[in-house]
């Protein structure tokens, strides 16, 4: 047993941390954030640069064939350094997907979407109490060989800037839930863009009538797909609670109070070590689950368990860094409240730990 | 021992109730949908405090011949507890609560005088100045000073976290005017006129939500009159803990706000799908979860009631820290119950749609607008006025032998 990072997988982390380090620091991050681009094309183009756009894709369809692990090695740093660009949702959930159709325009598409010349999307959830594939409503009814997509998708990341979106819908009322392959600026198509509270560009988009391809209706196959972003999102979570107990740690043991670091008070001592081991039980779990993904032997139990813990134990790290930093704490311009706000998004896309706990107690 | 309120209460009750539905405007309404911390939206919440200063409801807490309402506890609690349920945005405290009554008790006739009739009728709005940067939890540690200069004092250092300090036309705050001694020994308290002395500079700062609510308060040789001064030179400390009293609860209830928050989280997850088959409002894991939250506010309320009632239990000295620290956590609790019935539906953020008045459709429903916000401010409330660190330290030290 070796869980620890191959050697060119540590060469990936210190390159893309490098390039983060460098040009991704918060003032910059915030200036984005804050600009009307939905995130930064330099820092896209340099991610294509790194070869992380086309890392999960096989080797025949022109990517590195990458693994599930190569993602989780630099996501962390994602996480650490609030990267807002669409990452998960351009390569991994959009991508992935159109990578497994046999359709021409499709793998035109994924040609441009590793290439970082077309953005890729993944229109999921459908609002609150919609965490899962089951709880899909929205229905793909059979039209002239092919289908039309009817129903409303919430918090679509870059749903607004996709090129080209892949969209989980149902297969008739009763069918089961598949993929389908959409257009941005297709008849009926009506996105409504928005940004988030942890800075990144999404959209809820209203469908009615719009023509779509089918990809697949392999559950198992969608799972998958689903289960790497979730363990992806994890793995920037991961990262962001590693930057809330770095500079939490720092702050307790440099601010002063009654004479004192207030680090040295056994409330706010404790308070650390509480954070301290929250922050390694998400990341062991996290990188065991890795290791389960990567040898085929994960069941959905294991996923759940590493979606549960670390949105729990990340709201957990996010509550208690702001407490520790006080009033600063609750500023915007401090970097704690954006990874704390980071945290909750993470948690509450693809089903919020409550949930993921739940399936868990379930057996 | 008697539970009851005297039937003539009801009829009281349906005044209260009676106006609170048709007083307040459309905009002040929205303000009290919209309110998303302890502070309302500034401008409607003090278009209401002088709706209600015309009624002469404006300050139920305050003595009768200072322009109180000279109601029975009973009535303040009715009145507080309807004022709850009809949503309304919640009045500042900073006037009303804090230095209206520290002057009706230990003020001058002169600043009595001067200053109480304006709060009152709303024409004022005090800011509190007592933290720094440096001095936090550890507020006798503050630094600002003041130099007596002729009949005036000269005012150096800065304040922090001063709530709207924007929106102020005047200010309390805790000065250093000694260094001999404990640190508690060279505090005094001042009043200040205005908010734009020479030398004076007041900074915003956004808070998570993304607005202003909390500011920076700079002083660089602000010249101010020595009759802004509330006790004696030196003595500030005992006036500011005076006021923390009136800042850490009592008399104020809270829970009626909590109940609410609760209503509004069950109605949304009445609308809401669980996962799990059916509403979410039937959700046994839910239902529990509201079941200890409901609890626990149901014994605030009650320990809220034996306080307004004049019981023992609220002459404990550790009783203003304890109701700080059960009120802030609960808030805590409920606005994160509501933040995860939103969930994926609560991570837009939506500024102008929050701003009142600004006509901006929200995304989802109101509930979505304000849960994310409520929760992001409510990691406030266990930092201000006292940490609940420094709470439970107050509170253990009077658990020996209690």
């Amino acid at each position: 047993m070796d869980f620890s990072f191959t050697d060119e997988q540590q060469m990936l982390r210190d390159s893309v941390g490098k390039f983060l380090e460098k040009s991704y620091d918060f003032d910059t991050r915030q200036e984005l954030v804050r600009s009307d681009a939905p995130w930064s094309a330099e820092a896209w183009q340099q991610f294509a640069e790194f070869g992380l756009l086309a890392l999960p894709f096989s080797e025949d369809q022109g990517g590195l064939g990458g693994s599930i692990s190569d993602c989780v090695a630099f996501a962390e740093l994602f996480g650490k350094h609030l990267v807002v660009e669409p990452y998960v949702a351009s390569i991994l959930l959009g991508g992935t997907a159109l990578a497994v159709s046999a359709n021409e325009s499709a793998q035109q598409w994924l040609e441009k979407v590793q290439s970082g010349e077309a953005i890729a999307g993944f229109a999921f959830e459908e609002g609150r109490g919609t965490p899962a594939l089951d709880q899909t409503r929205m229905v793909a009814t059979p039209a002239d060989g092919s289908f039309t997509l009817t129903g409303e998708k919430r918090t679509v990341m870059a749903g607004a800037e996709a090129d080209i979106l892949v969209v989980v819908a149902r297969k008739g009322e009763t069918g089961e839930p598949a993929l389908f392959v959409v257009e941005q600026g297709s008849d009926g198509f009506a996105a409504r863009s928005f940004t988030t509270i942890d800075g990144r560009s999404a959209a809820n988009i209203m469908f009615e009538a719009v023509p779509a391809l089918e990809i697949t209706d392999d559950r198992e196959l969608i799972e998958r797909i689903l289960n790497h972003a979730i363990i992806v999102h994890c793995a920037e979570a991961v990262g962001a609670m590693s930057a809330l107990l770095s500079t939490t740690g720092e702050y307790a043991m440099t601010r002063k109070q009654f004479g004192v670091p207030i680090g040295s008070f056994q409330a706010v001592a404790h308070r650390l070590a509480d954070m301290k081991i929250a922050y390694t039980k998400a990341r062991s779990t996290l990188i065991y689950t890795t290791a389960l993904v990567e040898s085929g032997a994960a069941s959905s139990r294991d996923i759940a368990i590493l979606k549960g813990q670390t949105g729990k134990l990340g709201q957990a790290i996010g509550e208690a860094a702001i407490q520790t930093h006080g009033g600063v704490g609750m500023t915007d311009e401090l970097n704690v409240s954006h990874y704390h706000k980071r945290l909750l998004a993470l948690d509450a896309q693809f089903g919020a730990h409550g949930f993921h706990l739940r399936m868990v107690g379930q057996g | 021992m008697n539970i009851d309120f005297a039937p003539e209460l009801e009829a009281f009750r349906a005044e209260v109730a009676d106006f609170f539905a048709s007083a307040p405007t459309p905009a002040i309404r929205e303000a009290g949908r919209k309110t998303t911390s302890v502070f309302a939206p500034f401008k409607e919440c003090m278009e209401w405090h002088r709706i209600l200063f015309e009624k002469g409801w404006i300050a139920p807490h305050w003595p009768a011949e200072h322009g109180g309402t000279g109601w029975s506890v009973e009535q303040r609690f009715i009145f507080a507890e309807e004022y709850r349920k009809a949503d309304l945005p919640p009045l500042l405290p900073q006037s009303l609560g804090m230095v209206g009554p520290l002057l009706i008790d230990i003020g001058t006739q002169a600043q009595k005088d001067r200053y109480l009739p304006d709060i009152l009728n709303g024409n004022d709005f005090w800011a509190q100045g007592y933290s720094e940067p440096g001095s936090g939890s550890d507020l006798a540690s503050l630094s600002c000073r003041a130099e007596p200069d002729g009949d005036d004092y000269v005012i150096n250092g800065s304040k922090i976290w001063t709530t709207y300090a924007h929106h102020a036309n005047r200010m309390f705050m805790l000065v250093r005017t000694s260094k001999e001694g404990k640190k508690q020994q060279g505090i005094t308290f001042l009043l200040l006129d205005r908010m734009d002395y020479p030398g004076m500079d007041v900074r915003p700062i956004v808070g998570l939500d993304g607005f202003p609510e909390q500011c920076e308060v700079f002083f660089d040789n602000v010249r101010v009159p020595q009759s802004g001064r509330v006790g004696e030179e030196n003595d500030g400390w005992s006036v500011a803990k005076h006021l923390l009293k009136h800042e850490r609860g009592g008399g104020n209830a809270a829970s009626p706000t909590l109940t609410r928050y609760c209503q509004r989280a069950r109605e949304a997850a009445a609308e809401t799908r669980s996962p799990f088959g059916g509403m979410l409002a039937d959700d046994p894991v839910f239902q529990q979860e509201m079941g200890e939250l409901e609890a626990d506010i149901a014994t605030l309320g009650h320990f809220e009631k034996l306080a307004i009632s004049g019981h023992e239990i609220a002459r404990d000295p550790a009783f203003p820290s304890m109701n700080k620290t059960m009120n802030s956590e609960l808030v805590q609790r409920a606005s994160t119950v509501m933040m995860q019935v939103s969930g994926v539906d609560g991570l837009a953020r939506q500024l102008e749609a929050l701003r009142v008045g600004s006509n901006v459709e929200p995304l989802g429903s109101e509930f979505d607008l304000i849960s994310m916000p409520l929760y992001l401010n409510s990691r406030a409330t266990t930092i201000y006025a006292g940490s609940n660190e420094v709470q439970r330290d107050l509170i253990a030290r009077t658990a020996v032998g209690s």
